[in-house]
């Protein structure tokens, strides 16, 4: 008898993470034939373990910890532009087909058929340093770091009053099986670690943190990093306490290398996000070719850098992960792709399709957004400067995908009068609007750094870790939400 | 209407099954949580349904008291086999954690009087809104968001129908047991129109409720909608001043919350609280007269009980511009010797005032209507505060142009010093049931 199934590309799905779940090659191929019993281009499941644990250290001791354990799978059915979306936490075939049966309803035609056999995709990359899994990592191991960092902190400055410290590890094992025959699998780690401290002084208190985040195992955690954050989480908090309240209005303002690339993540790569920009909602839209920058002025969205808390080895479509110019010498070049709005432009997906876990259809998303280094210096960028501001650690910002209007809250920062950073600042808002500000960035220096916090996006309500970095640049004006005399 | 709606035993089952397996594996005290939330919704945009999404999440969530030592665990793998292993992990876990002698349960004192008026969480009747309802309902929004005139504007319409059913279930090892379900039923439509210089500002409109019939008329859902995307066009930023700020009863939340979160007990204990030891004290203008009420029917923030077992009850937070309580969960209340009263905000009932939002606008004269905030902070810490808005300038009492990419930023208090009227029009639609609010000489900043 002939086998009429095409030649399987690679070896077929052997023993994998989930088959301690009983996940199997039969199961996904019942499962993808009903998510195509009425027809679609296009079906896919994200199956998915998570087991993440947090440890906080509060009034000098680790007296809370809590274990998160998610297990389900999503099963996505695509046609053209529209999706149907079902998940299950139950992975039995019977749960399994009546979330495919569901998402199915998206289709009214008669069934897609799917090939039998499945090929996995072998030689993925490896971008998270880990010779140890954090399941495999005991508390007694993990306790020590929190209890360590609040003695040095205390130690560090009399003021402190309050530490608190909270450090996170994460496990997550993903297969992808879609409608084409491929199956991809990764483990993806994560691990973060805040440290936030109150100080009092002269009858005021201030507080700040500091944090850092990786997709890297506990050797993350060098003696170098501890030292730094112990330094930066009490000098960030104590010069808050010799901070004047910044102007009002329209002014210079110089970004600090590093988390300053909070400025590209809001204003311009939420707007290069496709989904945005096929449906016409995006104030980006139509703008591919346009020059929107200086020609010194490139920005990229990659996700490949080793360990970095945006980096991953395949998006959660199971597309591969590269790199993405978003500017190029002051042009916009390309958005950022998942497979729907990659046909629908008629591009290969650039590997942006991400997901907060199997409860979501994935979305184009950021990975680790930046701008890559120009010719200015930082301190002639600085010295360019009459009356303005120089800012270095920023909380959080949002944005306005059609209006273009963003928004971000600067933590730390100076004054720049006639060319000299003069008195520290603190808390104050930045609003502008995406494209007038990316004309507005008139020197760029050579020191790009990209920042390791622990940066979460938010998108339709879910929620993906990210990376973000920029050399110093300098805003020629953008509007400063400081207080007004009158 | 009567109907208070109860979860099957098999759920219950599986609470009370995680608190013996949690004893057996040596906690000396737990509390389960079971949840099972059934999520339904159609998105529609442009004359075709975007995507549907249908799903039923379940999940148990334990906290164990063992040796003295507290940790809390979830998991979505409610599998017999997974379970126990899992408890007993997590039991493991919590030995290697310092001893906390705080951490205990609540009193099961404060578990007794617990309210029995029906506060109508759930329709019985859910279920009956069927698939072909829903697109029904999201395609006449977008048709009555395109009948609006100026619709030539529109670049985008994007509709959704959505309703939704949860089921909890509470158990401790010392006595309280409590269970709710709620359902509701949503109605949207946002829509994106083009401005002269390339803007594409979008906004939108919702409808509805726990119930059915909250999902209500799917046309002023979508007309409104366009109408709010219109009235975006041409904002310009004003100049930096000192003006009045009338702020939206529908976006004034944002700054209530800002003042609320540093009553936590937390905040306190943690001085991380610019409302630390003024009890007693005025941090408000007289106006500022706010009651906790746990006990409105229908409203978003109504509960019997609190998140640990602790019976609701009614008390003032502000009264007459004093602050009159913080809201103390059971751990931090031992650690600042205080009572509890309640972890965490449950309905805002507001001190109205007689006036409309218009005769509000009308007696400002000049200013600032802020519709929306984009971004910023408040420190709770400090108080200090630096928000983006959008909205309209106020002119002779009257709406005038939009505004966008501003910013209002101060100390929060001495805002609410400055606090010189309340509106008549809470906002139901949000726990905080927020009127409008009117401040005098706030710092707004932009060109």
């Amino acid at each position: 008898m002939n086998d009429l199934s095409p030649a399987p590309l690679g070896p077929t799905l052997g023993p994998t993470y989930f088959t301690a779940f009983g996940v199997d090659e039969k199961l996904i191929r019942e499962a993808l034939s009903a998510a195509l019993s009425q027809g679609g281009d296009y079906a896919d499941l994200f199956f998915q373990h998570r087991v993440a644990h947090n440890f906080v250290l509060e009034d000098g001791s680790v007296n809370r910890a809590f274990k998160g354990t998610e297990l389900g799978v999503g099963v996505r059915v695509v046609k053209g532009d529209q999706t149907g979306y079902a998940f299950t936490e139950d992975l039995s075939l019977e749960s399994l087909r009546e979330a495919a049966r569901t998402a199915a309803t998206i289709a009214e035609g008669a069934q897609t058929f799917i090939p039998a056999r499945f090929h996995v995709t072998t030689g993925l990359p490896s971008r998270y340093p880990t010779t140890r899994r954090f399941d495999h990592v005991r508390p007694e191991e993990k306790l020590p770091l929190l209890t360590g960092l609040n003695d040095r902190t205390f130690s560090m400055n009399p003021a402190i009053r309050k530490v608190n410290i909270t450090f996170g590890d994460e496990m997550s094992a993903i297969l992808i099986a879609d409608s084409s025959g491929r199956i991809v699998e990764d483990l993806q780690p994560m691990t973060l670690l805040y440290l936030s401290c109150v100080a009092e002084k002269n009858g005021e208190r201030e507080q700040n943190t500091y944090g850092i985040a990786a997709r890297q195992d506990m050797s993350f955690y060098s003696q170098d990093r501890l030292d730094l954050m112990v330094r930066e989480a009490v000098d960030r908090t104590m010069i808050l306490f010799d901070a004047v309240q910044a102007p009002a209005g329209e002014m210079p303002v110089v970004l600090g290398a590093g988390a300053s690339g909070i400025l590209l993540h809001e204003a311009i790569g939420h707007g290069m996000e496709a989904d945005f920009n096929r449906k016409g909602t995006s104030i980006y839209a139509d703008k591919i070719g346009k020059k929107v920058a200086h020609p010194f002025v490139n920005i990229v969205d990659e996700g490949t850098a080793e360990g970095a808390r945006g980096s991953i080895n395949i998006d959660d479509e199971g597309n591969a992960v590269g790199r993405t110019n978003l500017v190029e010498d002051g042009v916009l070049t390309t958005y950022l792709h998942d497979t729907i709005s990659a046909k629908h432009y008629g591009v290969k997906p650039t590997g942006n399709g991400r997901r907060e876990s199997y409860q979501y259809a994935p979305l184009p998303r950021m990975r680790s957004t930046y701008m890559q280094p120009g010719p200015h210096k930082k301190e002639e960028i600085i010295a360019s400067v009459k009356k303005g501001l120089y800012c270095t650690n920023f909380t959080n910002g949002q944005v306005q995908i059609g209006a273009g209007d963003f928004t971000f809250y600067v933590k730390n920062g100076y004054l720049i009068e006639d060319g000299k950073l003069t008195r520290p600042i603190k808390d104050v808002n930045i609003i502008g609007n995406g494209p007038k500000v990316l004309e507005q960035i008139d020197m760029v220096a050579d020191d790009l750094t990209i920042d390791q916090g622990g940066w979460t996006c938010g998108k339709d309500g879910q929620s993906v870790p990210v990376s973000q970095g920029i050399p110093t640049v300098r805003v020629a004006s953008i509007t400063v939400g400081g207080r007004s005399d009158s | 209407m009567s109907h208070l709606e109860t979860v099957s035993e098999e759920f219950r089952a599986i609470a009370r099954d995680a608190i013996k397996a949690s004893q057996e594996a040596g906690a000396q005290g737990a509390s389960a949580r079971v949840a099972r939330v059934r999520d339904v919704s159609v998105q529609w945009r442009d004359g075709q349904i975007e995507q549907v999404t249908e799903s039923t999440t379940r999940g148990l969530a334990l906290s164990l008291y063992v040796d003295g030592r507290f940790a809390s665990v979830s998991t979505s793998d409610l599998r017999r086999e997974a379970i126990e292993p899992f408890i007993a992990d997590a039991v493991a876990m919590t030995r290697t954690l310092s001893e906390d002698p705080f951490r205990t349960l609540s009193d099961p004192s404060l578990y007794a009087n617990r309210p029995a008026i029906d506060l109508e969480f759930s329709d019985p009747d859910y279920g009956s809104v069927t698939a072909a309802r829903r697109k029904d309902l999201a395609r006449s929004i977008e048709e009555a968001a395109r009948s609006v005139p100026q619709a030539s504007r529109i670049l985008s319409v994007t509709t959704s129908v959505s309703d939704s059913r949860s089921e909890v279930f509470r158990v401790t090892s010392n006595g309280f047991e409590g269970e709710r379900v709620d359902t509701s039923f949503w109605l949207s439509g946002s829509v994106t129109v083009q401005d002269d210089d390339g803007r594409r500002p979008e906004d939108g409109d919702f409808s509805g409720g726990r119930f059915v019939k909250d999902l209500g008329d799917p046309t002023p859902v979508g007309v409104s909608a366009t109408q709010r995307a219109l009235a975006r066009l041409g904002s310009t930023k004003a100049p930096s001043k000192v003006m009045t700020l009338v702020l939206d009863n529908r976006t004034g939340g944002r700054m209530v919350g800002a003042l609320l979160s540093p009553l936590s007990a937390s905040s306190i204990q943690q001085r991380r609280s610019f409302l630390e030891g003024r009890a007693g004290q005025i941090v408000g203008s007289p106006l500022l007269h706010v009651i906790d009420e746990p006990l409105i029917p229908r409203g978003f923030g109504s509960r019997h009980f609190d998140g640990e077992g602790i019976s609701a009850r009614r008390f003032p937070i502000f009264e007459d511009g004093i602050l009159r309580n913080y809201y103390i969960d059971t751990y931090y209340g031992k650690k600042l010797k205080m009572a509890p009263t309640t972890g965490g905000t449950s309905n805002l009932e507001w001190r109205l005032g007689p006036k409309t939002q218009q005769e509000l606008i009308k007696d400002a004269g000049e200013g600032l209507f802020v519709t929306g905030f984009l971004g910023g902070n408040s420190n709770g810490t400090t108080g200090d505060f630096s928000l983006g808005i959008q909205g309209f300038m106020i002119r002779n009492g009257v709406l005038a142009e939009p505004v966008a990419e501003m910013n209002i930023s101060g100390n929060q208090l001495e805002l609410w010093k400055r606090l010189v009227a309340v509106g008549n029009d809470p906002y139901t639609y949000s726990a905080m049931r927020t009127p409008t609010l009117v401040f005098e000489g706030v710092s707004f900043a932009g060109v």
